[in-house]
């Protein structure tokens, strides 16, 4: 096991400097590449802090480009999504950036993009129809918090699992990745039926749902870990763990929302641990394609931005940059 | 007609400045409409361009049909809407016929089935309400609220709030498909609402509609079965529900949650609808002018870069003025 864990370590490694080679490679050399060009941006929604940054760096990046951006943010609805990306294709811009969605209502509507002759990039969507997808490395995220909570759980136990978002690209990549590590230790058993995230009232959701879980799997049941494929619902469960009095179950996810990597630094909080992503960098990096591509240089098929895993061993030397600012 | 036009006789005789009231807010209407549109298509950039006006079009086609749904319900619960009946469920009954086609075509049932199913479940939502409103006596406003509610849970029951994917080719023509340089979902909205207007304001059926709701102890006297029609236009529109929500499974390939959020546009609508009309009633005509002008007004602000987050709030200030301005015009 531990075996494991450090050879994941080390591919880890290699792969962030290959990464960021690669992010490092379409460098643009103008100071205003996208003067004159008008670039769409279409968001599922903004609501939660993954989102919103990668959002506003998508935006921030492409002004400073010296694009004109019209970016509409779908509120979370999938109707006003695809109402939105007809709205864009009628206005033929330089280029489309879509971030974030359901992958099964968005690809019929990706593809009109394509054919309507837009350069199409996604954030966190992997989708055949992009030209680009700047995107942390999922597989890796999945495989590094899996490993995490089996090195916690002493690779034995029982875990519970939100799988509320298999559609959603990202999400699939994670929970594919933890059963893919899972399979590994078949002592360790994943409860069923799984529990369902949602979005809105994501929190309240989770703390009652991590609430009867805790009820009917007591301190005796080798229960030790919820996992979800982002932290926002982790946050519920924390406080539900904490509410219930258990030191035996911590909670693990993924985005390093900040008051969620706070949770993690915390000592005495049961999060475990988090993988965190650089969301703004993420959309700045999204906007850095979209140039390269307008300036006729080359584009790799995806961008991997670095995440950090912040675990309760190293969060008092990797958390500072991830938490709430003062 | 006749046992409406005996009803509204009397009151026509001191019509004056009330006449006067009215016409102004209808052209009011108009002109601020076009006004709209004008001002859009000079800041809004494509606004004006053929593929735009079609897009909004095809997207208002959704929200017409539920709002023809609601129009109906308007029509023969209550012309005037503010103490006639309303149906709180119609946007939900959606979500869940929704459901219930993408889980059916999911389990391998195919459209000749799953199709029907969606129907029938808009149509057994419709005669619940018919039950609670007509034979129990609640008040719409509650029953069709109570409604809304087992129509929501029963969706979530279904789709355990995920998204369920389907994907046929009925599916493609109806998201994709064109006939003569126009959208399938343009087709929808414009073969419904010529069909709508020719039954609700040409055939008996809907004249009796319109008598039932314009003046309910009239119509009695007048022989019509009052009940009859208003169980009926609960479940036409729960009809209309289920129609509709083919063509939202087709044009996001699956059943989503957050169907049940489109309650407020529908209601929006129906409700400035009726401002298009002479005498200020629910019409199929209106609703599709009002289904049209909200759907322009999301289509403007996103091309003029204001937050979706606006069109909410403009759609209830819309919903305010309508009704504070027809029962001052009808009051006056």
């Amino acid at each position: 096991m531990h075996q494991n864990v450090t050879i994941t370590r080390r591919t880890l490694l290699a792969a962030t400097a290959m990464i960021t080679l690669a992010v490092a490679g379409p460098a643009v050399a103008q100071d205003k590449p996208l003067a004159g060009k008008v670039v769409g941006v279409t968001v599922i929604g903004t609501d939660h802090h993954w989102d919103l940054m990668a959002y506003q760096g998508q935006i921030d990046q492409l002004e400073e480009l010296g694009a004109e951006v019209i970016a509409l943010d779908a509120g979370r609805n999938d109707q006003t999504q695809i109402s939105q990306i007809q709205t864009l294709i009628a206005q033929q811009p330089d280029a489309i950036i879509e971030q974030l969605g359901n992958l099964d209502v968005l690809n019929p509507w990706l593809e009109r993009i394509t054919q309507a002759g837009i350069p199409l990039f996604t954030v966190d969507t992997a989708t055949p129809f992009a030209i680009n997808n700047t995107t942390s490395n999922n597989y890796n995220i999945g495989a590094e918090l899996a490993l995490q909570i089996v090195q916690d759980m002493g690779g034995a136990g029982k875990v519970a699992v939100f799988n509320g978002f298999y559609s959603v690209p990202v999400c699939k990549i994670r929970y594919d990745q933890l059963m893919y590590v899972l399979q590994s230790f078949p002592s360790i058993e994943v409860i069923q039926p799984e529990l369902r995230d949602v979005i809105p009232n994501t929190v309240q959701q989770a703390y009652s749902d991590a609430t009867d879980i805790l009820t009917q799997y007591g301190p005796d049941s080798g229960l030790k870990a919820f996992w979800a494929c982002w932290d926002v619902p982790m946050m519920g469960a924390t406080q539900a763990i904490e509410a219930a009095g258990r030191t035996d179950v911590r909670t693990y996810g993924v985005d390093g929302s900040p008051e969620y990597v706070e949770m993690v630094a915390n000592p005495d909080s049961q999060a475990g641990a988090v993988a965190a992503q650089q969301p703004y960098e993420i959309g700045k990096q999204a906007a850095l394609n979209v140039a390269a591509y307008l300036t006729g240089q080359p584009v790799p098929p995806f961008s991997f931005v670095p995440a950090v895993l912040i675990n309760k061993e190293n969060a008092g030397e990797l958390a500072a940059d991830f938490l709430p600012k003062q | 007609m006749s046992a409406l036009s005996n009803v509204k006789g009397p009151k026509s005789t001191r019509a004056g400045s009330k006449t006067l009231a009215k016409l102004a807010i209808r052209l009011g209407a108009f002109v601020a409409f076009a006004g709209i549109l004008v001002y859009f298509a000079m800041t809004a950039r494509g606004f004006t361009s053929p593929y735009n006006l079609m897009t909004v079009v095809e997207q208002s086609a959704i929200l017409g049909l539920l709002a023809f749904g609601m129009t109906i319900v308007f029509a023969g619960t209550g012309t005037d809407v503010q103490r006639g009946g309303i149906d709180l469920s119609l946007a939900a009954n959606a979500g869940l016929c929704a459901a219930v086609y993408a889980v059916m075509m999911r389990e391998g049932y195919g459209n000749g089935l799953a199709i029907p199913a969606a129907l029938i479940t808009g149509m057994v939502v419709g005669l619940l309400n018919g039950i609670a409103v007509v034979s129990l006596r609640i008040i719409p406003l509650l029953g069709t609220l109570a409604v809304m509610n087992i129509a929501a849970g029963l969706e979530l029951t279904l789709t355990e709030n995920t998204v369920v994917s389907v994907s046929t080719p009925l599916m493609q023509v109806i998201a994709f498909g064109k006939f003569m340089g126009i959208s399938t979902l343009a087709w929808c909205l414009i073969v419904v609402s010529m069909l709508l207007v020719w039954v609700m304001h040409f055939h008996r059926i809907g004249m009796r509609v319109y008598a039932v709701g314009g003046h309910h102890e009239a119509a009695r006297a007048a022989g019509i079965d009052t009940g009859r029609y208003i169980y009926g236009a609960y479940i036409f529109a729960g009809f209309l529900a289920g129609v509709t929500s083919i063509l939202i499974v087709s044009r996001l390939s699956s059943s989503t949650p957050g169907t049940g959020l489109m309650l407020l546009p529908i209601l929006a609508a129906a409700l400035l609808g009726t401002v298009f009309s002479r005498r200020f009633i629910p019409t199929i005509g209106g609703t599709l002018l009002a289904a049209l002008f909200i759907g322009f007004l999301a289509n403007g602000f996103q091309l003029l870069g204001i937050s979706s987050y606006w069109v909410a709030g403009v759609q209830g200030a819309l919903i305010l003025l309508v009704v504070a301005v027809t029962s001052f015009a009808k009051n006056n």
